[in-house]
């Protein structure tokens, strides 16, 4: 994603476009030109990997090899799952109609979505499928699909790992869907009605926060309609 | 927006072992010059191995990944812009209701020129008239897992197959793309079509095949043919008329040559061609699906 915008940048950061016939003006009120934090153009790889810096914070080497055991961070804060932006995210997706914020997808946390994708995959195991292959490969590719739109369509880029987390946690619903599968067949009225409304939830609410973290406006249903295939297909998978 | 500023760009995809604020810079790398917020990142590193070559190892092995997404970009650049690409995707939700009413209802729509502005065409969103891949892409898709989902009612689904049915379909449209380029080449008609904007003209018909597989799974035999009759008349109406400014009203390459009179024929062969193309790749490719 960032390199990607490298290669961009040269081009949007003139103020008259490269006449080519079919530039066209894009007209915002967020333009293109520079947005903050432009890299500048990529150095050739020097071939030095080990350097260390001036700059250096006057801490002895030996606590960082983690001697002192008071001056070690926690366990979880050094893996980075934190736990209470996990929980805010879950509720985001839980709750389709409350607004969310833009900032939650700041960190790219993939332990959320592999925890769901897991419990996904153990919930079509009990119902007898074994198809833990389909969702990690139906998952790849919807991520990689939507990673594309999505950085074709918004005027912000967006990295591979925010989609794969957004896509992750909005599946939540979708395992509920599985669950009632265990329970009762989903091939009736009933399970129609249900599997509708659950896909529908997940690409709500996965939609929802791609609007407000990359501030594409009218754009929500035409973001939603992907999701709902991806999770379509899924729901696919647990129905039959 | 701040959120723009430091939101999710901030981080790039790392590894799990994600770092808190603060903690020695152990190494500083070259190559690939991290934006100042990505800083934090390289700590978390040193302190989670305390063997540094393990976590040299990391960095080059970063920076390799780096290497390689710029070589695909660089690659991907060199046959396609990116920026070109991004007009075709540049949409609204109020541009895609319309365009679809548009492609089952053209008879009452009465401008059809494409609008631009200094030059250059304006963006879907802003015009109705002009070409974009969103709804072909989408069209694409759901045809795709439509035709999975019909065989799968009528139990005739396997993998195979849906793989069988999506190259099909696609191997349909770049073949229809390349005779429009051939022909609108070999007859040196000088339109501003490019390819992007061939593809979405020729991925419009999903949308028709979209409706005629779901009136023929909802309603049998006899509402599979009348939706294809619907769509196909609509879809040639709305090809006939869009391509008509875009192709007749051209200059044409030896427009003061001798063959003048002979152009506007051919020209118009194409346009009529191309329609009467439509049904026959919506009935041979949906066809198969509601027997």
């Amino acid at each position: 994603m960032l390199s990607v915008r490298i290669c961009l940048s040269p081009k949007y950061d003139d103020k008259s476009f490269i006449a080519s016939d079919r530039q066209y003006e894009y007209s915002q009120p967020m333009g293109y030109s520079a947005p903050p934090g432009m890299m500048q153009p990529q150095q050739p790889y020097m071939g030095q990997i080990y350097q260390p810096t001036p700059a250096f914070t006057p801490v002895s080497p030996q606590s960082m090899y983690g001697s002192s055991f008071e001056d070690e961070p926690p366990l979880l804060e050094e893996l980075g799952i934190n736990f209470d932006h996990i929980w805010q995210k879950t509720l985001t997706v839980l709750h389709p109609l409350k607004a969310a914020d833009g900032s939650i997808m700041n960190e790219t946390d993939l332990a959320g979505p592999m925890v769901f994708c897991l419990a996904f995959g153990a919930t079509l195991l009990l119902t007898g499928k074994i198809q833990f292959g389909y969702v990690y490969g139906i998952s790849a590719i919807g991520c990689l699909g939507m990673y594309c739109l999505l950085n074709l369509m918004s005027m912000t880029g967006v990295s591979f790992g925010c989609v794969a987390s957004v896509l992750g946690y909005c599946l939540l619903p979708m395992i509920t869907l599985s669950s009632f599968g265990v329970l009762f067949s989903l091939q009736g009225m009933l399970g129609m009605i249900l599997t509708a409304t659950i896909i529908g939830w997940c690409s709500f609410s996965a939609s929802k926060i791609f609007i407000s973290a990359l501030a594409m406006d009218g754009q929500q249903l035409l973001v939603a309609y992907p999701c709902a295939l991806l999770y379509g297909v899924f729901a696919l998978i647990s129905v039959f | 927006m701040d959120f723009q500023q430091h939101g999710y760009r901030a981080t790039k995809p790392r590894a799990r072992a994600s770092p808190p604020s603060g903690g020695p810079l152990l190494f500083d790398d070259t190559s690939s010059g991290p934006p100042p917020m990505n800083r934090g990142q390289d700590p978390g590193v040193g302190n989670l191995f305390a063997d540094p070559m393990a976590s040299a190892a990391m960095m080059y092995g970063s920076s390799l990944a780096n290497q390689g997404k710029d070589i695909v970009n660089k690659e991907i650049n060199r046959f396609m812009s990116v920026n070109k690409l991004k007009y075709f995707f540049a949409v609204d939700t109020r541009y895609v209701m319309k365009k679809l009413l548009l492609l089952m209802f053209p008879y009452t729509h009465q401008d059809w020129e494409v609008r631009y502005h200094r030059d250059t065409p304006l963006t879907p969103r802003h015009d109705v008239n002009a070409p974009d891949l969103y709804i072909p892409t989408m069209a694409f898709i759901t045809y795709i897992l439509l035709a999975g989902m019909a065989l799968g009612i009528q139990k005739r689904f396997s993998p195979e197959v849906l793989g069988l049915c999506a190259s099909t379909a696609l191997v349909w449209i770049i073949i229809e793309v390349l005779v429009m380029l051939l022909s609108l080449y070999l007859l040196t008609v000088h339109t501003d079509l490019s390819t992007f904007d061939l593809v979405a003209y020729s991925g419009y018909k999903y949308v028709g095949m979209i409706l005629t597989v779901l009136c023929g799974l909802l309603f049998g035999s006899d509402g599979y043919f009348a939706a294809l009759a619907w769509s196909s008349c609509a879809l040639m109406f709305f090809i006939v008329r869009s391509l008509k400014m875009k192709i007749l009203s051209s200059f044409s390459a030896d427009s003061m040559g001798v063959g003048t009179s002979a152009k506007p024929h051919f020209r118009l062969y194409i346009t009529f061609a191309l329609a009467a193309f439509q049904p026959i790749i919506i009935y041979w490719l949906t066809a198969h699906l509601v027997r």
